[in-house]
């Protein structure tokens, strides 16, 4: 495969090779934060991920497609399997985007640095699409990796045989592409017609604000639409404007055009998912191509200077004056990083989805249910993530080179540095999801469970977040981590294998310890002196450490060892030595 | 009397000298200047005075006391202005500061005032709110400059402090320095501008590779080496090649 690429490779030309690799490095910001990532390990990860994923869900639509009896409800299986391949596939191609905001336009570094270059815009504009698309193309081949075969083969088999399968084959694959090239090109257009439109000093701060909005946009649509769960309810009239309004189901309708199976009465629902695709397919090539005529040049005459945001600059204190520094350094560096913010963006991901889940089960029971194990486990996921993920972020670099004046500054004791970061993690993570688990928790009963479990939540709250920061004497975004090393998959199957079940049993354990005072008061006693015990030993282990910053490694003056005799014997060995001296 | 002494200080990076055995003292009420050209290990010996990066060998005395029995003390007396403005840049200048002032433990009220009060006289304050991503080099400096001065620190630590300025604000930290100097602090000032220098030092320190090459007032410098100026007195000292030779040969080299 390597052989059949690399000569079609070689013969673009080399200036949109060069950019073309320079931004695939800068679209996947996780990797952009570490500072010797390994890209094709990180995207192989990431491919093997999706691939998994691909595979569980493929496995869990044979099986239920197996397991029915009635014409009507292999209908309804195939449908909802359908919508869900189709809904799934856009969400991870919208939360790509998410992550790749502003990958595709340029921005003031393209523009300082390509400008002055004899490089045609084109060109630059060519390698930014072609960068983009190769990792949202990577998304939907892995994601329908099994899926993509599978379903034609089931489903289209049993149609019309060979015929029927490569028809459901080609159906599959274009409904896929068309309906991720909708999600990226809306944002796109999106994107690019506010770029063209506002001042660039207000495009950058709406951008932000936009890069959140359709974050909670794609997983709110996802989790709160409902699921096809038969054809009756396509039917149902009061259905009718949340199909007219999701694109997941215009896509669902083109797919079934496509393969001959749409009834007619929902032929304008496909009709809706052409009109959308040819709509976002002309305004994002045109704010495309108009962002790089008009963009680039006002990137460049922009003021250096941007005014900061004028009004009220309050920031309370939030305990003492070092746990006040590291709080506020957190927080803004968490809301103003673009790193930061999309890598914690991957943990809120999954929390968020927990939290709209359990909103999903709420709207739709009519009376306020009894505590169940689902929501006991959903809570202790949000809090396992939240957490999880922050203490993850909090690891990341945010500028090396800045450490200096916290060392300059370091006029206390580890052990305060190591309380002011506990606490940020307490308010940052523990809290905001410990305040959803509680608005959550309103539409349970009985209520004094609902408070023993909130006060149960609180304490494995604490614990956590002690957990979490086991040997962690350092200010957080003071050092680096790469993400490119960590392996994905482990993790994934990790948390598969262990922490879920292990989260499912405690929410068993719990869910029965409410309803046996002395149970429950054995479980909070030991919880509580488990917080206390992992508090003390945190406290005990940080009075003798000794608080770490990571810098650029110190300057070391080596040799390149070029006169020795080993570098005109062996080449290949010469180059290695001199790459890990350098 | 508060100074600073440095005695046989040595740093070796992979068994090579930066800096090797550097002795020298810096008083209180007078500005010592530290020169030598690019590489001479000044910046290093700098770094290893603010603690920044651990010596080889050798001794730093602060007030007569080696500064690290005690280098938490130590940090709270000194005020370190580094070569490159290296900031947190998502942070605005207001924040950077009042995080330094909070990292330092001032009273809130107090650090706000003088926060304030500093960045009016540094000319900063309606930029005060805007990210310092987007502050020129100058203003950075003068960020790094406040940071420096916030708490009144006993011992100053200038590493190309004029760097970026303009030369209205270069010409206020001229007359600041030795103002600070004239206050009783001890100033010890890295810098490649030798007219600076000349103006504002009593006391120079001079390093070619890796060792020093003279200590002593600019005066007894002069009359000792009979030269006129500094820049010929470090010509003489530390500047191997000849100028006019190496733009030649540049310049060939561009024609060629």
């Amino acid at each position: 495969m390597r052989k059949l690429i690399e000569p079609l490779i070689a013969r673009l030309p080399l200036d949109f090779r060069v950019l073309y690799h320079q931004f695939l490095l800068r679209v996947i910001d996780l990797e952009a934060l570490s500072i010797q990532a390994d890209i094709p390990t990180f995207l192989g990860q990431f491919a093997g991920v999706l691939m998994m994923l691909s595979m569980i869900h493929t496995v869990g639509f044979y099986v239920s497609l197996v397991s029915t009896r009635a014409p009507q409800d292999f209908l309804a299986v195939s449908w909802y399997f359908e919508h869900y391949f189709i809904a799934t596939m856009m969400l991870v191609v919208g939360l790509f985007t998410v992550i790749a905001w502003d990958s595709t336009f340029p921005d003031r570094r393209d523009a300082m640095i390509l400008a002055p270059l004899p490089i045609a815009s084109r060109t630059v504009l060519f390698a930014k699409i072609a960068s983009s698309c190769s990792i949202w193309l990577l998304a939907v081949l892995t994601l329908n990796f099994a899926s993509g075969f599978v379903l034609p083969l089931v489903l289209g088999y049993a149609h019309g045989g060979l015929f029927g399968f490569l028809r459901y084959l080609a159906a599959y694959w274009f409904t896929m592409i068309a309906a991720s090239s909708f999600v990226y090109g809306s944002v796109l257009t999106v994107q690019g017609l506010t770029a063209l439109l506002l001042p660039r000093r207000l495009f950058l701060r709406l951008s932000a604000i936009l890069q959140l909005a359709a974050f909670g946009l794609f997983l709110g649509v996802y989790f709160l639409q409902p699921s096809l769960s038969s054809p009756p309810v396509l039917a149902e009239p009061g259905n009718q404007w949340i199909f007219a309004s999701s694109p997941s189901f215009w896509f669902f309708a083109l797919f079934n055009q496509l393969n001959g199976t749409l009834p007619p009465a929902l032929a304008w629902l496909a009709y809706r998912a052409w009109i959308g695709l040819g709509v976002v397919t002309a305004g994002s090539s045109a704010s495309l191509l108009l962002c790089f005529i008009h963009t680039m040049q006002k990137t460049i005459e922009q003021p250096d200077l941007v005014p900061g945001a004028r009004g009220f600059h309050w920031a309370p204190r939030l305990g003492n004056s070092l746990t006040t520094a590291i709080g506020y350094f957190t927080l803004r560096s968490l809301i103003r990083s673009r790193q930061h913010r999309v890598a914690y963006a991957f943990y809120l991901a999954i929390v968020c989805a927990i939290a709209l889940s359990v909103v999903r089960g709420s709207l739709t029971a009519r009376a306020p249910a009894p505590l169940t194990s689902g929501f006991l486990m959903s809570t202790f996921m949000m809090m396992l993530f939240a957490i999880v993920g922050l203490s993850r972020v909090f690891a990341l670099p945010i500028s090396l080179t800045a450490n200096w004046v916290l060392r300059i500054a370091q006029l206390r004791p580890t052990e305060e540095y190591f309380a002011g970061t506990r606490q940020a993690l307490m308010w940052i993570a523990v809290l905001p999801w410990w305040i959803v688990s509680a608005v959550l928790s309103l539409s349970f009963r009985p209520a004094h469970q609902v408070v023993a479990h909130l006060a149960i939540l609180a304490v494995l709250g604490s614990i956590l977040a002690d957990l979490s920061l086991i040997g962690f004497f350092k200010v957080p975004f003071t050092c680096s981590y790469l993400p490119g090393k960590s392996n994905i998959q482990y993790v994934f199957w990790f948390f598969a294998m262990v922490i879920i079940p292990l989260v499912a049993s405690g929410a068993n354990h719990e869910l029965h310890a409410l309803n046996h005072p002395r149970e429950l008061a054995r479980l909070s006693g030991g919880l509580l002196a488990a917080a206390l015990t992992l508090w003390a030993f945190n406290r005990h282990r940080a009075r003798s450490a000794v608080l770490y910053y990571e810098e650029l490694p110190e300057e070391v003056i080596t040799t390149l060892g070029l006169l020795s005799p080993r570098s005109f014997a062996a080449p290949g060995a010469s180059h290695a030595e001199v790459t890990h001296e350098s | 009397m508060q100074m600073l002494e440095l005695r046989n200080v040595s740093k070796h990076f992979s068994g090579i000298p930066a800096v090797d055995n550097a002795s020298f003292i810096a008083r209180a009420g007078e500005v010592t200047g530290y020169l030598g050209p690019n590489g001479s290990g000044k910046s290093t010996t700098i770094k290893m005075i603010t603690g920044l990066i651990e010596m080889t060998y050798g001794q730093i005395l602060f007030s007569g006391k080696p500064i690290h029995d005690d280098l938490i003390a130590y940090k709270g007396r000194m005020g370190y202005v580094p070569e490159e403005p290296y900031l947190y840049t998502h942070l605005s200048g207001a924040e950077y500061l009042a995080m330094v002032a909070q990292l330092r433990d001032f009273a809130a009220r107090s650090s706000a005032e003088r926060i304030d009060g500093m960045l009016r006289l540094f000319s900063l304050y309606d930029d005060r709110h805007a990210s310092i991503s987007g502050y020129s080099k100058g203003m950075r400096q003068k960020i790094l400059l406040i940071a420096a001065l916030l708490h009144n620190p006993d011992l100053i630590l200038l590493d190309e402090p004029f760097s970026g300025l303009d030369v209205a604000s270069a010409l206020v930290l001229r007359s600041l320095i030795q103002e600070l100097a004239a206050r009783g602090k001890v100033v010890l000032f890295s810098s490649h501008e030798l007219d600076t220098v000349e103006r504002i030092c009593s006391h120079v320190v001079i390093l070619h590779r890796a060792k020093l090459v003279a200590d002593d007032s600019i005066e007894h410098l002069r009359s000792l080496m009979k030269l006129p100026t500094l820049e010929k007195i470090f010509a003489q000292l530390a500047v191997e090649q000849d100028p006019p030779a190496m733009a030649r040969q540049i310049a060939d080299l561009i024609d060629a």
